[in-house]
């Protein structure tokens, strides 16, 4: 992955987050990884103070989404990133315990990029995130602006 | 209206219309006795209209007698005599029925009586008289006219008949009296007793009437609370569905937030097993390296199995032990959480109804089970079976989760016999699924229902919910389901389905 590109992880679960952490640093993923508790603290952040996400314009992000947010539902905040100009192009991979197939089917209607059901097993969980990690290694992430 | 005030009026009908089969019997009783008596005092008065006539008769044939013989005494022409005989023919039955009339009469009995010698000696004189003039002895029978013995035994006669007609003329007042106090008398009973009747027909007609606006007054109470009940009963309806869907709405987000947390458990066991792995492995490299054991040169390249001594090992036992149990457990709930899940989504789906070919369907599920039946050495009979407009998947499942549990819980070592037979009855299926398995207690019957129960010896892997989902389903089908069942007598689930289910009735209670 081109050295530009952070990863924003929405996350508002602490342990998931540090989990999906450590196992994204263990396939050997180096990129920032700036984690958000609260789908708020996100929002401000990616579409900057005036909200317009005039400030991410150049920058290659990719955004890690959990749907249960206690603040914001995630799909809003997939379908403001969507809308907006600026971050539309923005990968999003929604990486939640959410696995009903009409859920699914909105997110990629909305222009999700990747789905990933939060597998139980650990095993499981692990190797999903390897692969994720993998997945961004190969990735080719376009600058923001337009 | 309540039952007492019913019953009263009941009675009271009936001592109405008892009241009025009493007035209506007194009236003809009374009619009758009256118009009989009316006949007896007519018949009373025309037989003393009679009795005159007969007087008169009497009192005319005797003064024709006497003039026969003057006109005989006069002139002795023999005319006369044929005249005198006449009246005197006619004279005695005249008498014979006067005094047959008056016999009841002790009056006028003693009258004739007295006026009986009278007439024989008068008729005795007529004959002298005529026999004398017969024998041309004129003046003998002169004298004896002259005599007047018979005028005076005449007037006799007629004061005795004069006084016979007052009689009868009394009577005959009387008995008139009598007669129209008789007819009166019936004419008022018959007016009275049809007066009553009109006012029994009035009462009968006002209590009618007032049973009827009762019984309309009851009519709109009824089709009031029937409308009642009906908007009642939507209420309750969507009460219901509302409480359903909530249910629903809580199970979805309960199992879903369940799962966040669960997923943080099982990541930090994992990373704790890990960790176990590496200081495990470091207190090994330490007791080796206080113990200065000689062996230590051959296991230092051995990094991924160290050896344990003693209560080291025994630690490291009991973690994994420990850890296993938090994994088993988590699994385990991981499944929990799954199944209610897919029963949230099964209650979430619209069911659509589709003309269903009962047996191809379930001969189908018997296909895909063919396998374990054929381990199991079971035999699945299917009957005939009605076929019904239901929906397919939810049907399928009732089925096949029926199938599976009756194939699950065979007697081991003894070769399975699964049946289904299928019946109509009142626009409902009705379908038997038996077996000749381990069966059910019978107090174990409502807990097998249950969500997350089970029930009897428990070697088959399984959650508790294959039931529960089933009688969920048979209820949103709008149908119902037992079941019959001994210990080791095998079991008979009977499910009741309408034969045409539409979705719109009683959908998502």
């Amino acid at each position: 992955m081109s050295n530009p590109v952070s990863i924003i992880m929405i996350e508002d679960d602490e342990g998931h987050a540090r989990l999906i952490e450590r196992n994204i640093r263990r396939s050997g993923v180096n990129n920032d990884i700036i984690p958000f508790t609260s789908g708020t603290a996100a929002l401000n952040y990616l579409f900057g103070k005036d909200g317009t996400g005039l400030d991410h314009k150049g920058s290659a992000l990719l955004i890690l989404l959990d749907l249960n947010l206690p603040d914001t539902s995630g799909i809003d905040i997939l379908k403001r990133v969507k809308e907006n100009q600026y971050l539309k192009t923005t990968p999003v991979v929604v990486l939640t315990t959410t696995d009903d197939s009409q859920e699914i089917k909105r997110c990629y209607e909305l222009g999700c990029n990747v789905y990933i059901t939060k597998p139980v097993n650990y095993e499981s969980f692990a190797n999903a995130i390897r692969q994720l990690g993998l997945f961004f290694s190969v990735i080719q992430v376009p600058p923001a602006a337009t | 209206m309540n039952a007492d005030a019913q019953r009263k009026r009941a009675v009271g009908h009936i001592l109405l219309f008892a009241a009025g089969l009493l007035v209506l019997t007194a009236i003809s009783a009374g009619s009758v006795h009256l118009v009989n008596k009316a006949r007896e005092d007519s018949r009373s008065v025309q037989r003393t209209l009679e009795v005159e006539n007969q007087l008169s008769v009497v009192q005319l044939q005797l003064r024709r007698a006497e003039s026969a013989q003057r006109g005989y005494l006069a002139t002795l022409r023999p005319d006369f005599r044929r005249d005198f005989e006449q009246a005197m023919s006619e004279l005695t039955p005249a008498l014979t029925r006067l005094s047959q009339l008056i016999s009841d009469n002790p009056v006028q009995r003693q009258l004739i009586n007295e006026m009986m010698p009278l007439y024989d000696q008068r008729i005795e004189e007529f004959r002298t008289t005529m026999e004398l003039a017969r024998s041309q002895r004129m003046n003998d029978a002169a004298k004896i006219v002259r005599e007047g013995i018979g005028r005076d035994t005449m007037k006799h006669i007629d004061d005795l008949a004069g006084r016979m007609r007052a009689e009868e003329d009394r009577l005959f007042t009387e008995r008139t009296t009598n007669a129209d106090r008789s007819q009166a008398l019936a004419a008022s009973i018959t007016g009275i007793g049809s007066g009553f009747v009109v006012v029994l027909a009035g009462i009968a007609i006002f209590l009618v009437r007032r049973s009827s606006r009762a019984r309309d007054v009851a009519d709109a109470k009824l089709r009031d609370s029937h409308l009642n009940l009906e908007a009642t009963i939507d209420e309750r309806t969507a009460d219901l569905r509302e409480a359903n869907d909530e249910i629903q709405r809580f199970a979805y987000i309960v199992s879903h937030d369940l799962r966040s947390p669960l997923v943080n458990i099982m990541g930090f066991t994992s990373e704790l097993e890990e960790l176990r792995g590496d200081i495990f492995k470091r207190i090994a490299a330490l007791s080796r390296a206080q113990s200065a054991v000689p062996a230590t040169a051959e296991n230092a390249t051995d990094t991924a199995e160290p050896e344990l001594q003693g209560a080291d090992k025994q630690l490291s036992e009991d973690f994994s032990e420990a850890l296993e149990f938090i994994k088993s457990s988590i699994g385990k709930m991981d499944r929990l959480i799954s199944a209610i899940l897919n029963l949230t989504r099964e209650g979430r789906r619209e069911f659509e109804p589709v003309a269903i070919d009962t047996k191809e369907l379930i001969e189908g599920i018997v296909t895909t089970v063919a396998h374990q039946a054929a381990e199991a050495q079971a035999e699945i009979r299917i009957e005939a079976l009605p076929n019904i407009v239901s929906d397919r998947l939810a049907l399928e499942q009732i089925f096949s989760n029926l199938i599976d549990n009756a194939l699950k819980y065979l007697k081991t070592g003894v070769p399975g016999e699964i049946s289904v037979r299928g019946r109509t009855k009142l626009g409902f299926a009705i379908f038997e699924i038996s077996d000749n398995g381990r069966g059910i207690d019978p107090k174990d019957h409502q807990r097998i229902f249950d969500l997350f129960r089970r029930a009897g010896t428990q070697d088959k892997p399984g959650q508790g919910i294959g039931l529960a989902h089933v009688r969920a389903l048979v209820r949103r089908l709008g149908g119902t389901m037992s079941v019959a069942s001994e210990l080791h007598q095998g079991s008979t689930f009977t499910i009741t389905l309408p034969i045409n289910w539409s979705a719109n009735r009683n959908t998502r209670i």
